[in-house]
């Protein structure tokens, strides 16, 4: 990583940074969020004036009896026009906040999709398919409540609580400043209850997760405890953990009992106060009555935007964990592949050289030492070799899933760090032992996503490898709607479908990673005569534990422990008396056992 | 136990009301109190300003009503704790009261039922929608008691001691209100599942796309699952900004109604202030009133919800409690503690429930003490099957298993598994040190019986390399052992129980060739003096047995000892030649 990132990494680190680098998320929407802004405060303004027509009303017509039937609807009509003012800006304040947070939110999850795409094999062995999931959707959702709220409500909260006491400050001085005497106390209340309430939540959380596991856990081996009769000890380890559930989620009930009631008394508490302060003034004649009314009534409207404005905390203290996450990820330019870039392979003549090559995953353990062969255009060449011994990895080093540490690696006589890596890529196909099928239908499973294979190529594909027999058999054929990872098909079946998909991409390069290892008898035969006629056409390279099937190679290659142990045809490798032939041999006498 | 278990859902909860019969009606009482008196307080301020209004008050006066208002708020404070506590701590304990039942309901369903239903589905019952039904009970139920309680006290204080006619007036907006609110409630929810399916696609489709990474890079396809995703994400955006487009209009809608009645009170209301048909200070404790109602009506459709919500839940709970019990004694269960190990089955046949193929046809064996069966054959060919009948996991008639010459259904269930150690096919550990996951939850054993089932099952040596040895704690689902560990804790698991009978179900299959030797033959000498059934589709694991069978369809094809059966050149032996060529050497030589 350069020096700039590293800058970057530990500005990273601070949440203050990160808040600053959402908020520059809002810099398109600047406009809308601008005009959602005066908005609000239009709003505002319509609540504060409500009572003050009220008060109005009391002051100036009722106290001084004057009945005039059009002047109080006027007052009527203007007040309900204030209503539907206010009602009218704040659906349309609504509206625009949701569209300028969901228009971010739709950025950053594609960018955040795209770039995980472009990520190498390694981010993906590092990182669980479960925590990547949950950065692209729960934490992209996580970000929704910042963006479409806490800043805009932050700023109408505090307008708001100011433009009350300004209200009250028109109105007379020092009642204002008895009013405002209440918010300290009301600001201390909804603190001090949310740190608690918040503690409380976490754990209660936390309780649930663990109930939630003990569940999951124990339905599945639910079978077990039956057999092994442990129901009664099982079911009390859950009825702890209940109570114990039951201790937070009490707690929770009193909190709630202790916080709203309390901010209740506070106000009424200021009221009291006002009243006492006013009774004598108004008895004076110094003071109007209605005056108190409008005082009441702005009292009583300081706690909500008070209120919200301590939830906003924990909003953006969320957030800015999630968005961390994400960054974490965005700024991840270190392990970003490029598939654009390079020489693009149009005619390959399919011819493979590993020079010298080392490779380790981890820079420590060398996985593959020194490793040197040659594979001419067309030729099957199989590798044999234990689990672990690197056969698989050269097919991912191959396919660039990874970068070699130390070597070269040669595609028709060319480095292949120089051609494009999605062109590269499409020149090897590869058949995995674990066939990946998409939700879909077979035509999508085999095509994928390219326009280019026409359903004539599909067939023709699916009968090139013999799969075209099971496929048309079934009700849809070859619309057939592949259901949960394509559970409704055997292995075979899956198999062969994969089989279509690489001859349907017509690669340049086919490698068989113990692609017949979990098959049936049956489809295997199917499959191995449709492997004669794939393998002929191009270079083929197969990788298979069972030494039966690899004897017709052209060459075998016996790796052992990351280096090559013997190299040739399987009648010379017989011949030679080593590794291979005692691996043979042992196969094909494991009767003795 | 066994008389909860068989409760169902429904009687569950009026036991449950039952039993807290007098806190919920206190609970009630209390509410309607707290209701009434949270109610005068507007009053009290009307009396006040009419005081200070028609100056006909002394200042001593008003401070005593300001002290009786301060007085009734802490009043107020004090009875909202209590039914809070009552009736929403309720709540709570029906939660767990709830989950604790369920659960012990689950203990006692079948195999069969945790066939047919995922685990994800059955943490959501015991979790989510018991929530739900919580939220119904306390929430939902208190939320609209409080609210009619308030809009009733309310009403009647409008309506009797200021003016009737000003009161239908200024209420005649809230049905309309209402209406409203749950109009747009309903269409809320159905946008709202919209939104959340939306989020599931997403959620689908990358899960998948992670899934099938290799694939994607392998053909090159990053770029056009990109594209696909966005439509995903654009439909997130769009199914978002439907659902805001309604549920941005509660509010609002609410104010204008509102703000209706606000208009006929200052133009009608003030005019009778004038005419000195109502007071000033009942002017003003009648807006109030007006505001207290508007909270319970914006409410509506959450309560609908809430309780549609609950309702929903409830019902998915009460099928569950529904299902009867798998196993239970029948009445005619004999007097038996112990089992010595006898086997004995006769023209055994088995369907499973719902199943239109017969797993097992024509079973007919005889194994006495001492004793090794071994059964072999295909995924399919009632292996398993034969053993879960074994554990009575299901039913089978009279007449067709004997253990040491009583009927199977005469032995208590507890006594018949506490006698039989079995190891499973799947080797399920739970996320507990290995030490109780080998005792399985019951601290009855000395350290040298758990060093004694670790040897027998050659796993000694692998767990004492561990930091905490046995008492390391395996992760989640024995997350942190290989396959074969597992496999050999569980052997342990069984062996450590010194049971009569022992069932090993395909239980080697992870453990590498040597270490399987070492395991049978430990095994073989622990089974001389017990019954031993060891299931395969090795022949290596099961070919020293005294009896073979080769079960094919549900039927015994072929039986007798390994040499009995190579002879016989059929079935047995095709596959033992095919096994003989097949094995994986590998790990031998490398």
């Amino acid at each position: 990583m350069s020096v700039a990132g590293q800058k970057y990494k530990m500005g990273e680190n601070s949440s203050k940074f990160q808040f600053l680098r959402l908020m520059g998320y809002y810099r398109p929407h600047l406009p809308l969020l601008f005009l959602s802004l005066i908005l609000v405060i239009v709003i505002n303004a319509v609540v504060l004036i409500k009572p003050y027509i009220i008060k109005h009303v009391i002051d100036n017509y009722i106290v001084r009896d004057i009945n005039n039937s059009s002047i109080l609807w006027e007052m009527g009509s203007i007040y309900f026009a204030l209503v539907v003012i206010g009602a009218v800006f704040t659906y349309a304040q609504n509206y625009l906040l949701t569209y300028i947070g969901q228009k971010i939110m739709f950025n950053i999850r594609n960018s955040l999709f795209g770039h995980i795409q472009n990520m190498s094999m390694s981010f993906f062995d590092k990182n669980s398919t479960g925590r990547i999931l949950t950065r692209v959707t729960n934490d992209v959702e996580a970000l929704n409540d910042l963006f479409s709220g806490v800043l805009v409500n932050i700023f109408r909260d505090s307008v708001m609580v100011a433009g009350i006491v300004f209200a009250m400050a028109l109105l007379d001085v020092r009642l204002m400043l008895i009013s405002i005497s209440c918010i300290p106390l009301i600001v201390l209340a909804t603190v001090i209850y949310r740190i608690a309430a918040r503690k409380n939540f976490v754990k209660m959380k936390g309780m649930i997760a663990r109930i939630n596991g003990f569940l999951a856990e124990n339905i599945q081996g639910m079978k077990l405890v039956q057999i092994f009769h442990r129901e009664k000890e099982k079911y009390r380890e859950l009825e702890e953990l209940d109570r114990e559930y039951f201790r937070f989620s009490f707690r929770e009930i009193i909190l709630n009992s202790f916080s709203r009631p309390l901010v209740d008394i506070i106000n009424n508490l200021t009221i009291a106060v006002l009243i006492y302060f006013c009774t004598g003034r108004i008895i004076e004649n110094t003071l109007q009555i209605g005056l108190l009314y409008a005082f009441i009534t702005y009292i009583k409207q300081f706690f909500d935007p008070i209120s919200t404005i301590s939830e906003q905390y924990t909003t953006i203290q969320s957030a800015v964990v999630s968005s961390g996450r994400i960054f974490e990820i965005l700024d991840n330019a270190a392990m970003q592949e490029d598939i654009r870039q390079g020489r693009t392979l149009e005619e390959v003549r399919g011819e493979i050289e590993f020079k010298n090559v080392w490779f380790a995953y981890d820079n420590e353990n060398w996985i593959l030492k020194d490793l040197s062969f040659k594979i001419a255009p067309r030729e099957t060449v199989a590798f044999v070799g234990a689990t672990g011994s690197g056969k698989s990895t050269i097919i991912s080093l191959l396919t660039r899933f990874y970068d070699i540490q130390k070597g070269e690696i040669l595609l028709d006589g060319v480095n292949i760090k120089e051609y494009k890596l999605s062109s590269l890529r499409r020149q090897i196909a590869v058949v995995l032992q674990d066939v990946f099928l998409f939700s879909g239908d077979i035509l999508s499973n085999i095509r994928l996503n390219n326009g280019e294979i026409s359903e004539e190529d599909i067939e023709a594909a699916a009968k090139y490898v013999n799969a075209a027999g099971f496929i048309e058999q079934l009700p849809g054929k070859y619309s057939e709607k592949v259901k949960e990872r394509g559970c409704t098909f055997s292995a075979g079946q899956r198999q062969l479908i994969s089989f279509a998909r690489a001859v349907a991409f017509k690669p340049s390069i086919l490698v068989l990673d113990e692609a017949t290892a979990n098959i049936d008898t049956e489809t295997e035969l199917v499959i191995q005569s449709a492997l004669a006629r794939i393998t002929r056409d191009r270079t083929s390279i197969i990788i298979a534990h069972r030494l039966s099937t690899i004897r017709n190679a052209h060459k075998i290659i016996v790796i052992h422990k990351g280096r090559i142990r013997e190299m040739g045809t399987h009648a010379g490798l017989m011949e030679a008396e080593g590794l291979y032939s005692r691996l043979y041999r042992l196969q094909s006498s494991r009767g003795a056992l | 136990m066994k008389d909860t278990a068989s409760i169902k859902g429904k009687q569950l909860l009026l036991a449950f009301i039952k039993e807290h019969i007098w806190s919920y009606a206190a609970g009630i009482c209390i509410l309607l109190f707290s209701s009434f008196c949270a109610m005068l307080i507007p009053k009290i301020l009307g009396i006040i300003t009419d005081g200070l209004d028609k100056r006909n008050m002394e200042k001593e006066q008003v401070y005593k009503y300001v002290l009786l208002m301060l007085g009734v708020i802490i009043l107020v404070f004090i009875l909202k704790y209590i039914w809070r506590y009552l009736l929403i701590g309720n709540c709570r304990t029906v939660e767990c009261y709830l989950r604790d039942n369920l659960f012990r309901h689950l203990q006692t369903l079948s195999v069969d039922f945790y066939s047919q239903h995922k685990t994800g589905d059955l943490v959501a019952y015991a979790i989510n929608d018991i929530q739900a039904v919580r939220f119904m009970f306390g929430g939902g139920f208190v939320q609209a008691l409080d609210g009619i309680a308030i809009s009733i006290v309310s009403i009647v204080f409008m309506a009797k001691t200021i003016n009737p006619i000003l009161t239908i007036m200024a209420l005649a907006p809230i049905p309309a209100a209402a209406f409203i609110m749950i109009r747009t409630g309903k269409l809320i929810r159905e946008r709202f599942k919209k939104v959340q399916e939306a989020f599931a696609n997403i959620s689908d489709k990358v899960q998948e796309n992670l899934s099938g990474i290799r694939v994607i890079k392998a053909f090159a396809q990053e770029e056009a699952e990109v594209e696909n995703f966005v439509n995903f994400s654009r439909e997130r955006v769009d199914t978002q900004m439907k659902l805001t487009r309604a549920s941005a209009v509660m509010g609002p809608a609410a104010q204008i109604c509102f703000g209706l009645s606000f208009m006929f009170f200052i133009a009608y209301g003030s005019r009778l202030v004038m005419d000195s048909t109502i007071s000033l200070g009942d002017y003003v404790a009648f807006n109030t009133y007006m505001l207290t109602v508007m909270g319970p009506v914006m409410n509506i459709s959450k309560i609908v919800e809430t309780w549609q919500r609950g309702i929903a839940s409830y019902r998915r709970l009460n099928e569950i409690f529904r299902i009867p019990p798998a196993i239970e004694d029948f009445p005619t269960v004999a007097d038996i503690c112990h089992i010595k190990g006898r086997i004995e089955i006769k023209n055994l046949g088995f369907s499973y429930p719902q199943a239109r193929k017969r797993a097992l046809k024509d079973i007919n064996i005889s194994l006495d003490c001492g004793k090794t069966l071994g059964i072999i054959g295909r995924t399919g060919s009632g292996k398993t099957t034969l053993v879960n009948l074994l554990l009575r996991l299901f039913e089978v008639g009279d007449g067709h298993i004997f253990i040491d010459g009583n009927d199977i259904n005469k032995i208590p269930v507890d006594i018949l598994r506490e006698c039989i150690g079995y190891v499973p096919q799947d080797n399920f550990l739970f996320s507990t040190t290995i030490k109780n996951n080998i005792e399985f939850f019951k601290s009855t054993h000395t350290d040298d019986q758990i060093q004694e089932a670790l040897r027998l099952s050659a796993i000694y040596e692998n767990i004492m390399e561990l930091q905490d040895g046995y008492d390391t704690v395996v992760g989640e689902r024995g997350a942190t052992l290989s396959g074969g560990q597992k496999q050999r804790v569980s052997i342990a698991r069984a062996l450590i129980k010194d049971p009569s009978i022992l069932i090993l179900d395909d239980s080697l299959s992870a453990v590498d060739s040597k270490t399987e030797e070492v395991i049978i033959s430990n095994i073989r000498e622990v089974l001389k003096s017990k019954t031993g059934i060891i299931i395969s589709h090795r022949i290596s694991t099961v070919m020293h047995a005294d009896e073979i069978l080769y079960m094919e369809n549900g039927k015994i094809a072929e039986r007798g000892t390994h040499a009995q059966l190579m002879e016989m050149k059929g079935s047995y032996f095709r596959l033992y030649k095919s096994q003989t060529n097949q094995s994986d050497t590998f790990g031998e030589v490398g």
